[in-house]
């Protein structure tokens, strides 16, 4: 028995206003477990982003609730919502956004510090995490813009993971990677993920999706499906297989 | 031309609040330019205007009828100096009149205005009414200060010379009236015109002989030769041993030049205009810097929209020219709307000067200096935005398209988090300032420029309302409670002791002022007996006389005869003359700086015959001058006492004027000092916040809160305005004293003493740093609608 992360109760969101109002998520009931790597899925406009943001607190639904473990989170205002990203929620963006006036270490030390505990500490664990990730110290020490976009975005996972959060959020991550810097972005998301780490991550990438061990398929604001993959294995041919069908089922 | 035209008006729309922000501040920098310009060049002029209008004597001798004599009227028909001259009669009355609910003393000239003058002439200002019974046509300062209005009852409170009884002479105002030598209560005598009927309605009220003053007016041949001519008159007279200040005034010579005239009421003008030319470049010079700091982030800005001009065909130069259209546009609106607001002000300004030199100085529209202030601004602009705007010359297309001019901007990780201690928000502050050091520099310099000005604002503001002891001094009188002028032709040693044992007398000296000739220059003298007991120190240089043949000479003197401590003078009196050694240089505005300050041992080695009269009494603090002159007037006769004067009151009624118009100049420094601070930090701050949307959004995300943000950047900024503060508090406290010096030489102030409060001036430096910190909060708050989730969904 799987424990439940979050968990939506008719979640919607709306966009717009009178005649341009427009519907995203439609009375959405989801449930997102420990543990799991779960990859939203669908079509561009589905509503794939906009779900992730609303379940990590960063947007807030129009109606509908979000429990995150016991808190309910879609009623608190934007201070709290900031307190409860830092310890509970780290991101991982497509665009890296990195702060270019800081090193990549300050960079992960910023997110790191926010939580007031025990600097010592947090040094450490950031710096044992770029050494995972395969950024040395020469690297560390370097301003976003001297680095390639793969060594960037392994600073904004390591910058995601600082403070032990409970879920990961992940917005297409290889989006703006080569395919090489991509596949390394997804090993190392792959691998923290098999240390214990939740992880949601949307992507329209079925190299991507294959990383994960649950998939949401999103269409037109409602779940269209999912599919349970089991966990990941490198050159898994069947698991591939599934996948496809069940992508293909979707329409996708 | 037009598509620049279209792009220059696109960013101006694109950045409003930012837009109007600069035309804010070239509104401010404009109108204090304009203004300052004007008094400084045309309120001069104005007064040789007036000048030849009224046809003013080089000098006036008043002389009472008592010493008119056929033999004074003789030297002076027949002075060889003296080019014309015209003798007009008046009544000369001390009165009381009321102004606002306030009685003020004044010493007043009642005129014949029927009679014929073809020098030192008068003319109406504003509306008058013709002359009906007991009509009177006052100073136009009595409308100015006073608020009489035309039909309103004037009334004179005097004391009759002959009974003594109190008495008094209403009369009608019908009009307001201007002239060179009786306008202004500075220059001793305010003139009042009434028809021939009334002149004489009231002379036969007057009986008296000593209100009876003869006013000779002369045309000399160089203004200079006035001290010659009263040196003259008193030598004729026998005024031997008078003092200047001896209250038998039916034998008081009162003798003006047109020089010392001028000084008196155009001194506050040149300093005001001075202040305000000053402090308007400052202002000038801080738009520039914001100016500059705008094109510069504007270029970062727009780099890929410079990028896409360029690539579709706009040449660099093309580019640049658009700006400057933007800048031009934002600096000509600013300018203009600030040179139409200065003439709004002008009424205002002109005003607060009437209130001291009681002349109406009335300025039209001055296209000349107007367009100028426009030329000199839009010049700046043009220089400032063509030196900026360089480096878009450079920009290759693909480049800007790029974004690349921001790739490797930073070089040098600051403060790295990893070795920081202190808060998060103060170390993330502390790289900002560290990593833009270039602008920081410029906040600084501004707030150096503005704090300077605002703590010279506020060390004049606490010297005319909080303090004033050091601004009583700028005349360079000795500042006593009361003064009593004592029969000298009897010995009056028990009086002195008897005054001194009154209740309340704290200290009683003699201190009398005489003509004297140094070096060949006619001077007043201050004589004491010993300068230790002085309360008034203005020697600021060397010491006060203390042995025989010492002398202290005022700046101004010393200046003109070329003389300076340790040197020797020549000092005539009549007849009689001495070697006197200089020991001291003092400030002073007295006689126009022209006198010195010897003992009465030495006067008397001088004129054996000098007898010490004018008594200074010092009474304890909190006594009331009014009531003791009372005790004083029943204990003593008239025999003894020959006149008192309440030097409380005379000073209080005396600084007003300039302690209103300087505190009113502090105060206004002061506010638009806070405005100017406030418009630069508004401007800066949402720029910085427009620019760091991005930064501010991904903080946003990673679990910063709005405030941890709103105190990041705000620390950013309070952090430079602190140091700009601190820095220009500190010169504000160093240079007030030798700017002014250099401002009030003229006047005679050579080395200014204005009381630098500590304690003032730290406060306003830690209220502009709280005050800034306060702004930027509130200017930051605007952070609250960055949204995490915009940034990444945009």
């Amino acid at each position: 028995m799987k424990n439940t992360v979050i968990k939506t109760e008719r979640l919607c969101k709306y966009f717009g206003t009178g005649a341009q109002q427009q519907q995203v998520l439609k009375d959405l009931d989801i449930e997102i477990y420990q543990d799991d790597f779960t990859v939203i899925m669908g079509s561009s406009g589905a509503g794939k982003s906009t779900l992730l943001y609303a379940l990590s607190g960063m947007d807030q639904p129009t109606s509908g609730q979000i429990h995150f473990f016991d808190t309910e989170i879609e009623q608190m205002d934007n201070d709290k919502l900031a307190i409860f990203r830092r310890e509970h929620c780290g991101f991982v963006f497509q665009q890296m956004f990195l702060l270019d006036n800081m090193s990549i270490l300050d960079n992960i030390l910023a997110a790191g510090l926010l939580t007031g505990k025990d600097k010592r500490a947090i040094v450490t664990y950031a710096k044992e995490l770029l050494g995972k990730v395969g950024l040395t110290e020469k690297i560390w020490r370097k301003f976003p813009a001297q680095l390639s976009g793969g060594e960037n975005q392994r600073a904004a996972i390591v910058r995601a993971l600082v403070n032990r959060p409970q879920v990961v959020f992940a917005d297409e991550p290889t989006g703006a990677l080569n395919s090489a810097s991509g596949r390394a972005v997804l090993d190392v998301l792959t691998e923290v993920h098999q240390s214990g780490q939740s992880i949601i991550m949307v992507t329209h990438d079925l190299v991507s999706a294959r990383r994960g061990n649950r998939i949401l398929y999103i269409r037109d604001g409602v779940i269209g499906g999912v599919c349970e993959l089991g966990k990941y294995v490198s050159g898994d041919r069947q698991r591939h297989d599934k996948l496809l069908s069940f992508l293909a089922e979707m329409g996708w | 031309m037009y598509k620049l035209w279209m792009h220059a008006r696109a960013n101006i729309k694109k950045t409003k609040s930012v837009s109007a922000t600069l035309v804010v501040m070239f509104l401010i920098a404009a109108l204090l330019l304009n203004v300052g310009l004007l008094v400084a060049i045309r309120y001069g002029s104005f007064f040789g205007q007036l000048k030849e209008e009224l046809a003013p004597a080089d000098a006036y001798f008043a002389l009472p009828q008592a010493v008119y004599t056929q033999q004074v009227q003789d030297y002076i028909s027949q002075n060889e100096h003296v080019k014309k001259v015209q003798t007009n009669e008046a009544l000369a009355l001390g009165a009381e009149i009321t102004q606002k609910g306030k009685k003020r003393s004044y010493t007043v000239l009642l005129q014949n205005m029927d009679e014929k003058r073809e020098i030192s002439k008068w003319k109406y200002v504003g509306e008058h009414r013709p002359a009906t019974e007991m009509s009177v046509y006052v100073p136009d300062i009595f409308k100015a200060v006073g608020g009489y209005q035309l039909g309103d009852k004037m009334t004179l409170h005097y004391t009759d010379q002959t009974t003594g009884e109190k008495r008094q002479l209403t009369f009608t105002v019908q009009g307001y009236t201007e002239d060179i030598f009786f306008s202004s209560t500075d220059t001793g005598m305010m003139g009042f015109y009434l028809p021939q009927e009334t002149y004489r309605q009231v002379a036969d009220i007057l009986q008296g002989p000593s209100y009876r003053m003869h006013l000779v007016h002369t045309r000399l041949d160089e203004v200079k030769s006035a001290s010659a001519v009263e040196a003259g008159i008193r030598q004729t007279l026998g005024l031997d041993s008078s003092s200047l200040m001896a209250g038998d005034s039916d034998a008081m010579l009162i003798a003006l030049d047109i020089e010392l005239i001028e000084l008196s009421r155009c001194m506050m003008a040149t300093m005001i205009a001075a202040m305000m030319v000053l402090f308007a470049l400052i202002i000038v010079v801080v738009c520039l810097l914001v100016v500059r700091f705008r094109i510069v982030n504007s270029i970062e800005d727009d780099l890929m929209k410079i990028g896409s001009l360029k690539a579709i065909g706009y040449t660099g130069r093309q580019i640049r020219l658009s700006l400057l259209i933007q800048y031009l546009l934002i600096a000509g609106l600013g300018s203009l709307l600030g040179i139409g607001a200065s003439y709004g002000l002008l009424p205002s300004i002109s005003m607060i000067f009437e209130q001291q030199s009681g002349l109406k100085w009335e300025q039209g529209f001055d296209v000349g200096i107007s367009a100028s202030a426009l030329l000199v601004l839009l010049a700046v602009v043009v220089l400032v935005v063509v030196l900026a705007t360089r480096r878009v010359n450079h920009l290759s297309p693909i480049r800007a398209l790029r974004g690349e001019s921001t790739v490797h901007k930073y070089r040098h990780n600051m403060l790295p988090l990893e070795r920081a201690h202190g808060p998060l928000s103060v170390t993330l502050a502390g790289k900002s300032i560290l990593q833009n050091i270039k602008q920081n520099i410029m906040v600084v310099m501004i707030m150096i420029a503005v704090t300077f000005a605002g703590a010279y604002g506020i060390i004049m503001y606490y010297n005319t309302a909080i303090d004033t002891k050091a601004f009583a001094e700028v005349p360079g009188m000795e500042i006593t409670n009361v003064i009593a002028a004592l029969n000298a032709k009897e010995d009056q040693s028990s009086t002195v002791a008897a005054i001194k044992d009154m209740e309340h007398v704290r200290l009683v000296q003699y201190l009398d002022e005489v003509k004297l000739e140094v070096d060949g220059t006619q001077v007043s003298s201050y004589v004491m007996g010993d300068y230790a007991g002085k309360q008034t120190r203005l020697v600021y240089e060397g010491r006060y006389p203390q042995k025989d043949g010492e002398i202290v000479l005022a700046g101004i003197l010393a200046d003109r005869i070329g003389k300076g401590v340790g040197d020797l003078v020549a000092v005539r009196w009549g007849d009689s003359e001495e070697t006197f050694r200089v020991t001291g240089l003092s400030n002073g505005s007295s006689m126009g700086g022209l006198n010195t300050s010897i003992r009465t041992a030495d006067m008397r080695r001088l004129n054996a015959d000098f007898k010490p009269q004018i008594l200074y009494i010092y009474l304890d603090t909190g006594t009331d001058s009014a009531s003791f002159i009372e005790r004083l007037n029943d204990t003593f006769d008239s025999q003894t006492l020959l006149s008192v004067t309440n030097f409380d009151k005379g000073l209080a009624e005396g600084m007003a004027s300039y302690q209103n118009i300087v505190a009113a100049m502090g105060l206004a420094m002061l506010i638009i000092t806070l405005a100017v601070v406030t418009l630069v930090l508004y401007f800066m701050i949402s720029s910085s916040v427009i620019r760091q949307k991005r930064d501010l959004g991904v903080q946003k995300a990673i679990g910063f809160t709005t405030f941890q943000l709103m105190n990041q950047l705000s620390l950013t900024y309070v952090a430079p305005v602190a140091v700009g503060a601190a820095a220009g508090s500190l010169l504000g406290a160093l240079y007030t004293n030798p700017m002014m010096s250099v401002a009030m030489r003229g006047v005679g102030i050579m080395k200014a003493g204005f009381l630098v409060d500590p304690l003032w001036v730290v406060a306003f430096g830690l209220g502009t740093v709280v005050f800034s910190y306060l702004l930027s909060l509130l200017t930051t708050w605007r952070i609250r609608k960055i949204s995490a989730y915009a940034l990444v969904t945009e």
